[in-house]
């Protein structure tokens, strides 16, 4: 491969001609990870109402809409309304095997037509059925794999059951999360993606982790704010209180 | 940028910019906006200025092994079924991009924001390959199809009013839009949606490039990086080499920073990973992954003195606060990049030869370096250039002259003592109600919108001997 | 009784030739808080407009000159944060390769003060018996502002005179479009960059604009003037010596 041996080569000359500006350090990395990411979960298992309470406070700062049920079973009603009140008839949904309820027979009662992805359905009709199916709805559910509390961000792992359509394509975003998604800082988010990584392959089916920070969002035209530009113009998150 | 519009002295480009009272307006209000929002940010983050210090600290470290951590990205993506080339100049990275669409049939591509492509002029040589490049990020949308080119890094729209986008829209579009911002996102969204999903590539540049997972990261607002990175058979990344990062714990300092910097939020609509192309269990996501990592000069400054603008992060905090840039908007600069940064980036990428004009195009007032998130010292670099500009005799013949003459009347206080009584002499006839009016040729740039204090009947020297 | 403290004025160029007054009222200021005032008379200037238009080789000759010229004063005193931050940021660098000299360009960089600087940090001045009536406003010059980092010692100073109402002005921070040759390469931008500053100044209905740095008060004055304003420009020196022009 000439053209990489002779780039990295030329590089390679350029950085061995300098000692560099200063003395300097890349960000410290946990040198056990699972155990830094264990530690942030119990610190969590404790902390848990006061990050759920700053991520309100932030999510409805970047214009997120927030939702509190009881517990799974009441999930599908609160989906309903928020169906209902934007006049949405049809959803996607991640699998419900993931999701941990499904949606499909309480909508379909709305009249709303839900498509649930399935994880093990990966074939090119389904992938051509599916992108439809997401380009046609009107609104989307997810889970959240963490939930960051310092800024009022949703952070969702793609993969099997769990499109990143879901979260993309219809105009309005529905996220559903317990207590035990709840991280604080983005400090901890770094633990997160660190142990993450130490075998992704094993612990992500997908190849994208997105920060959902609020609504798709410009100030392109003469700096006026709008939503909704390509993504989602409402995201709203719906806390589970019984894990 | 158009060759014929650099043709134009820096002096009248920034005169037309100058006179163009709705750019000063808009200029005015942006970047008031984003400075009131960047301060509010970082209020609100007690430990920013640590933050700062680390990030600019990854950024040295990374650049003194950078061979290595884009040695380790490659291997990583590679090992994820992506692909990796190497583009050692705008032009090896254009063919790269057109050979890789021609061979796979691509028709249309989709592209979300990124300088780098705009710094190789991606989006000419695809057209005039038959490929047609749309742009997806709104203010980019706006300018494609008005032929301009961005006049500020983050926000590339800001020159044009709501009634020229309404009117551009309506023309190019089909159809009467309001001069409404909310109407207008609206008829971007529906236009656009569709290019989404019959593109047959998407191509991104790249924020950051995480060498121990072979992560590209992109920042975004709109969605459209999302789009770009799911929809299409093929994702294409250009990413300078400078982006590239060891790890994620790396990563999440400058999250922490970056969009506080460019636009006052705590983080932006979207900041997406893409690890490769899509995984064997995901229903969506491109077939390819292709990361061009592109050099067009930069490896050139890593032993250099233009070696801080390598960690430049292209925020825009700097455009924001600069006294030039706030006057005279992007385009005036004449190239990519406008701004503080945009003058090294350009020398970088260019030569020195392009910055002969630019070189001065700023009071070294500071406060660029106040709001790097990355602290790059720019003052000290254009005085640099500067240097460069006289020690390669690009600064005018006569320019140089007059320096050294000046610094021969400095090293002789009798010069000197006589320079000021030569001076109260000649200044005579331009003296009016006690200062100076109408004075010639370099002078008279002075003098024709501001008065000058006339020499002292008696120099401070003079007087001492009193004062003693 | 401690001895006196003895400074030797490092008058700058522009200070010499075009703004001598401010020179004189620094002597009668300094004399009056007790300071023991001399001038090495064959200084010019201290080789900033060659170093900042990359003359670096012709700055470094001027910078030489003025190291041996302060090498035995006890304290430098300079009435501009441009000249001030030129001698202790950058002297030593331009030096550097005179060992003997960079030795001494680091002496004089720790000796140096700009004016505001040196009455507070040296002299401890928190009140002055100034005779002076009047609202002022005060411009941060940028290389004292942001080179020296110093915004506090020279509003602590006017506000120690007891007739002076200061009122902040907005975007005080901000450059006022001078830059040294920059005003001359870009004369339409700097000016354009003035008439923002000088909007801001006459919005505060001072009486006078008061700046530390000879090359501002260049600017500003002259655009003051220019637009026949009543506000008078003025240096730090002139309030607090009660010396500002009617």
């Amino acid at each position: 491969m000439a053209a990489r041996a002779e780039f990295l080569e030329r590089i390679r000359r350029e950085v061995a001609r300098t000692k560099g500006l200063f003395d300097a350090a890349t960000a410290p990395r946990p040198p056990r990870p699972a155990e830094a990411a264990e530690a942030i979960r119990r610190e969590l298992a404790e902390r848990w109402p006061q990050a759920l309470e700053r991520f309100r406070r932030e999510f409805e700062r970047v214009s997120g809409v927030f939702h509190r049920v009881p517990d799974r079973a009441a999930v599908p009603d609160a989906i309903a309304a928020i169906a209902r009140e934007r006049g949405a008839r049809r959803l996607v949904t991640w699998d419900p095997a993931i999701l941990g309820f499904d949606a499909g027979p309480r909508l379909a009662a709305e009249g709303c037509a839900v498509v649930a992805a399935r994880a093990g359905r990966e074939d090119e009709a389904s992938r051509l059925r599916h992108r439809a199916d997401a380009a046609a709805a009107q609104l989307g559910v997810t889970g959240a794999d963490f939930v960051l509390a310092e800024t009022g961000t949703l952070i969702l792992l793609s993969g099997a059951g769990r499109p990143r359509s879901t979260s993309l394509l219809p105009d309005a975003h529905v996220a559903v999360f317990g207590r035990d998604r709840l991280l604080e800082t983005l400090e901890q988010v770094g633990v997160m993606l660190e142990d993450l990584h130490v075998d992704p392959d094993a612990a992500m089916s997908g190849a994208m982790i997105n920060f959902i920070t609020g609504p798709s969002r410009t100030a392109d035209i003469e700096l006026t704010l709008t939503r909704g530009v390509h993504g989602p113009k409402e995201v709203h998150a719906v806390f589970v209180e019984t894990p | 940028m158009s060759e014929g519009l650099l043709r134009t002295p820096l002096p009248e480009r920034a005169g037309a910019a100058l006179r163009d009272t709705f750019l000063q307006q808009a200029l005015t209000i942006a970047t008031t906006k984003f400075i009131d929002l960047r301060r509010e940010a970082f209020a609100g983050l007690p430990q920013g200025e640590a933050l700062r210090d680390r990030a600019r600290a990854i950024k040295e470290a990374t650049l003194q092994h950078l061979d290595a951590h884009l040695e380790r990205l490659a291997d990583n993506v590679e090992r994820l079924g992506g692909t990796v080339h190497w583009a050692a100049t705008a032009e090896e990275a254009r063919e790269i991009v057109l050979r890789l669409a021609r061979d796979r049939g691509v028709r249309m591509a989709v592209k979300s924001k990124s300088m780098a492509t705009e710094e190789v002029d991606l989006n000419e040589a695809l057209e005039h390959a038959g490929i047609t490049p749309v742009e997806t990020d709104l203010g980019e949308y706006i300018i494609q199809l008005a032929h301009e080119r961005p006049s500020h890094i983050i926000a590339p729209a800001i020159h044009k009013t709501k009634g020229q986008v309404a009117e551009l829209f309506s023309r190019e579009l089909g159809g009467r839009f309001e001069a409404d911002p909310e109407v207008l996102t609206a008829v971007a969204r529906k236009a656009l949606r569709e290019k989404f999903l019959q593109a047959d590539m998407g191509i991104t540049g790249a924020n950051f490039a995480v060498a121990e997972t072979g992560t590209v990261v992109l920042v975004t607002n709109e969605g459209n990086g999302r789009m770009v990175t799911s929809l299409p058979r093929i994702h294409v990344a250009l990413m300078g080499i400078e982006k590239v990062i060891p790890s994620m714990s790396d990563l999440v300092v400058f999250l922490a920073i970056l969009a506080r910097s460019a636009t006052g939020q705590k983080l932006s609509s979207y900041t997406t990973l893409v690890r490769g192309p899509r995984r064997p269990g995901e229903l969506e996501g491109p077939e390819e992954l292709h990361l061009i990592l592109l050099d067009n000069g930069r490896s050139r400054q890593i032993a250099s003195t233009l070696r801080e603008a390598l960690y430049c992060l292209r925020c825009g905090a700097c455009l924001n606060v600069c006294p030039v840039y706030r006057q005279i908007g992007g385009h005036a600069y004449g190239y990519t990049y406008p701004g503080p940064i945009g003058i090294l980036l350009t020398a970088m990428l260019k030569g020195n030869e392009s910055v002969r004009e630019l070189a001065h195009a700023s009071s070294l007032c500071g406060a660029c370096k106040d709001v790097c998130p990355v602290r790059i010292d720019i003052p000290r670099m254009l005085v640099e250039l500067r240097e460069h500009l006289d020690r390669e005799k690009i600064a005018p013949w006569a320019e140089r002259m007059l320096f050294r003459a000046f610094r021969r009347l400095l090293l002789s206080p009798a010069a000197f003592r006589a320079s000021a009584r030569a001076g109260r002499w000649l200044q005579r006839p331009f003296v009016r109600a006690g200062r100076l009016r109408g004075l010639p040729l370099l002078l008279g740039r002075w003098t024709r919108t501001r008065d000058l204090p006339p020499v002292a009947a008696r120099t401070f020297r003079e007087r001492w001997k009193e004062l003693r | 009784m401690a001895a006196p403290v003895r400074a030797s004025l490092m008058i700058t160029c522009l200070g010499d030739v075009f703004f001598p007054e401010v020179g004189v009222a620094m002597v009668r200021l300094l004399r009056g808080l007790g300071v023991e005032v001399d001038f090495p008379e064959s200084q010019t200037c201290c080789g900033l407009p060659l170093f900042n238009s990359g003359y670096h080789h012709d700055a470094a000759l001027v910078a030489a000159r003025t190291v041996d010229l302060f090498q035995h004063a006890e304290h430098v005193v300079v009435p501009s944060g441009s000249c001030a931050w030129m001698v202790k940021t950058e002297y030593p660098g331009l030096l550097k390769n005179d060992p003997a000299r960079h030795a001494a360009a680091l002496s004089l960089a720790r000796r140096t003060r700009e004016l505001s600087q040196f009455l507070v940090g040296v002299l401890g001045v928190t009140r002055l018996d100034t005779r002076f009536e009047g609202r002022v406003t005060y411009h941060d010059s940028c290389h004292l502002l942001r080179g020296l980092g110093e915004s506090a010692a020279p509003r602590a100073l006017l506000r120690a005179v007891p007739g002076v109402e200061l009122v902040e002005l907005p975007g005080a921070d901000e450059c006022c479009g001078f830059g040294g040759s920059f005003a001359v390469r870009l004369p339409e931008v700097s000016s354009a960059i003035l008439d923002k500053k000088l909007a801001n100044v006459e919005a505060t209905g001072a009486r006078c604009l008061v700046a530390c740095d000879a090359g501002c008060l260049m600017q500003m004055g002259g655009g003051l003037s220019r637009r026949g304003s009543s506000v008078k420009a003025v240096h730090l020196a002139q309030v607090l010596a009660g010396e500002v022009p009617r």
